[in-house]
């Protein structure tokens, strides 16, 4: 279970001193499936960043079960996110340089996974395995970026905006993926998002309002990626 | 428009550079020159071999020292707008979208030639400080008549005027090369990636190799200008150390002095700007990394790894051309005097090397250290969201 209490973020100096994540306490239970949703600027990205371990808070407490974040040294926490945390981004974040494979590669190699080849083959980018990202269309660059994310092994996967970027037919496969995953695998997911009718997947949807949570729902029956409106 | 004056200011290597050059250049041509005025006023023979002698030595130290950072100001100029052109990819694709031509974008690098005219007139005239003192020391003995100093107005035209133009029109060629790339290239920032019709062959007959190592290599062969940097620093260092100790018993302390600053200036600036910039052109590799829980020391090697064979090749190279170089001076400088001098013996300095091997493992192992800290430091949000 991730226990976060109290967490206060701000950015700027003095006058421009800015609270962006306003006193947020919120539990995320084992195997969940959790969606952030909120309004552009509404502190999303940034509770994102600080629970996963990418961040620092002011200020609060962020345990995962009997580890708290909040208290290790930036090695502890880096060893932290190699073993517990994958990660995917709208932005997608791929080293320009290597190949997709190699992309992958690089989550893979972290939790000695040396069938990597699966997850290329699963997210359908066998043919394309040898391509460098510029060579790839966004939507694949983003299934290359889940391949990584998921051939590490990870114990919670935060996912900011992750079809933020792809249309409605990318957008839906890659979401329907990702669920699928989620449902096999049972990790923690939790996803970030502005967009309403994807938060209907969601087992637990988190509504964020300038800085502070809103409301917590329960979702009884979650939607598949094609259930629900785009 | 996009470059300014701030951009120069950051080629501060190369401006050291050109001070260098031209303050070691000015103080030994100004006194040739100066000596050529006094020509008519030399009667003894032993006058003459000893004017020959000066003016000599004033012409190799000068080529060797002027030619070799006149050579490393090229490369880094080279270096630096590349990298210039690489990290602004976007800016300048924008401005070629909206019909900004090659050459009118291209104009604007001219600007990069102010840091050798900065370097090359602080350089000038310092060397005029030096020069009573130095004029002095070369006529020790009070073999020839008193020099005076004088200013020649064509060391001015030579040394400052003319590489000033020069590095600005190379500036503006290279950029115009540069810029003719596809709009788009520049836009998405494609990287220059040639794809090899081999990688298939290579990763199924090799072994395959870890993702680090793969990363390493792939470093490496991103940056080539950076690989020929880092081992001209290394060669650089190597060479003009060594050639410094040999210098002190070959001619005198001034040289020898001399020519160590040049090389500790030389090595520290080259190697300098290419670390820096291997951090920040990696810089989202080394947040990503980071993201996924690579350690510091594994981002280290992986990004920094490839260079160290490099650097040591590059010291290798220095040694033997010191060698080669100095067994050729003692030859030609010292071959017209015949009998009247004693010619000093020059074998390959055992000790030299060692100190300097030993020195030079230190410096590298230091400047590795504060890469380190750097990665350490780097900040994976920042380097993150710039990127978009
Ligand atoms: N490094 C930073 N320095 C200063 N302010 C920042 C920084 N990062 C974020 N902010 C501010 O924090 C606020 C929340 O940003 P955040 O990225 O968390 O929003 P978000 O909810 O993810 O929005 P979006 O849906 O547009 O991605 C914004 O107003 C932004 O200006
Ligand atoms: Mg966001």
């Amino acid at each position: 279970m991730i226990k976060i209490e109290n967490i206060v973020k701000s950015y700027g100096e003095k006058e421009n001193k800015q609270t962006i994540l306003k006193n947020i306490s919120l539990e995320i239970k084992d195997g969940d499936l959790v969606v952030i949703l909120g309004a552009s600027g509404s502190g999303k990205s940034t509770l994102l960043n600080v629970v996963s371990g990418l961040e620092r808070p002011d200020s609060g407490k962020i345990s995962y079960g009997e580890k708290e974040l909040t208290s290790l040294s930036d090695s502890e926490l880096t060893d932290f996110r190699k073993n517990n945390i994958g990660f995917i981004f709208h932005q997608y974040y791929l080293l320009p340089n290597m190949t997709a494979e190699k992309n992958v590669k690089m989550g893979a190699e972290l939790a000695n996974n040396k069938d990597y080849g699966e997850i290329i083959e699963a997210v359908g980018l066998e043919e394309k395995k040898r391509k460098y990202p510029s060579e790839l269309s966004g939507g694949e660059q983003q299934r290359v970026s889940i391949a990584r994310a998921l051939a590490k092994k990870p114990k919670v996967l935060f996912m900011d905006e992750p079809t933020g970027a792809l249309d409605e037919k990318t957008g839906r496969s890659v979401l329907d993926y990702i669920l699928r995953l989620h449902k096999e695998k049972n990790f923690t997911a939790v996803m970030v998002t502005h967009n309403a009718n994807i938060a209907e997947t969601a087992n637990t949807i988190i509504k964020m309002q300038s800085g502070e949570i809103w409301e917590i729902l329960s979702n009884e029956s979650p939607k598949t990626a094609y259930e629900i409106g785009w | 428009m996009v470059i300014g004056i701030k951009n120069s200011l950051k080629l501060a290597g190369i401006a050291i550079m050109s001070f260098c050059a031209v303050f070691v250049c000015n103080l030994f041509l100004n006194f040739n020159l100066d000596l050529v005025r006094i020509e008519s006023e030399l009667t003894a023979e032993y006058q003459t071999i000893f004017y020959d002698a000066v003016t000599a030595t004033g012409k190799v130290v000068a080529s060797l020292s002027g030619g070799c950072l006149l050579l490393t100001s090229v490369v880094m100029l080279i270096f630096y707008i590349k990298q210039y052109i690489h990290s602004h990819s976007k800016e300048l694709g924008i401005l070629k979208a909206l019909g900004y031509s090659n050459l009118k974008i291209a104009k604007e690098f001219w600007i990069f030639g102010i840091s050798v005219f900065m370097g090359a007139i602080i350089g000038y005239f310092s060397s005029f400080l030096l020069m009573p003192m130095f004029y002095e020391k070369q006529n020790q003995e009070g073999i020839l008549p008193e020099i005076s100093i004088n200013f020649n107005l064509i060391l001015f035209l030579l040394l400052v005027i003319l590489p000033s133009i020069t590095f600005a029109f190379l500036s503006v060629a290279f950029a115009f090369v540069k810029l003719k790339r596809p709009v788009i290239k520049l836009l998405k920032e494609i990287p220059d990636i040639k794809i090899k019709k081999f990688t298939d062959k290579n990763t199924r007959s090799k072994k395959e190799a870890s993702f680090l190592t793969e990363l390493r290599k792939a470093t490496l062969k991103s940056k080539k200008t950076l690989v020929f940097l880092i081992a001209f620093a290394s060669f650089c260092f190597s060479s003009m150390m060594q050639m410094s100790f040999s210098m002190d018993e070959l001619a005198s302390e001034m040289f020898a002095v001399m020519i160590f600053m040049i090389g500790v200036v030389l090595s520290f600036t080259t190697l300098f700007l290419g670390i820096s910039t291997v951090i920040s052109a990696n810089g989202k590799t080394i947040a990503m990394l980071k993201v996924e829980g690579y350690s510091t020391g594994q981002c280290e090697k992986a990004i920094f790894g490839g260079y160290r064979p490099i650097a040591y090749i590059g010291f290798a190279i220095g040694t033997a051309y010191q060698y080669v170089l100095l067994k050729i001076m003692v030859e030609v400088v010292f071959a017209d005097f015949g009998e009247t001098v004693d010619i000093p013996e020059y074998g390959f300095d055992i000790k030299a090397f060692i100190i300097c091997l030993i020195a030079f493992a230190l410096l590298y192992e230091i400047v590795m250290r504060y890469c380190s800290g750097k990665i350490r430091k780097c900040p994976i949000k920042q380097v993150m969201e710039s990127g978009e």
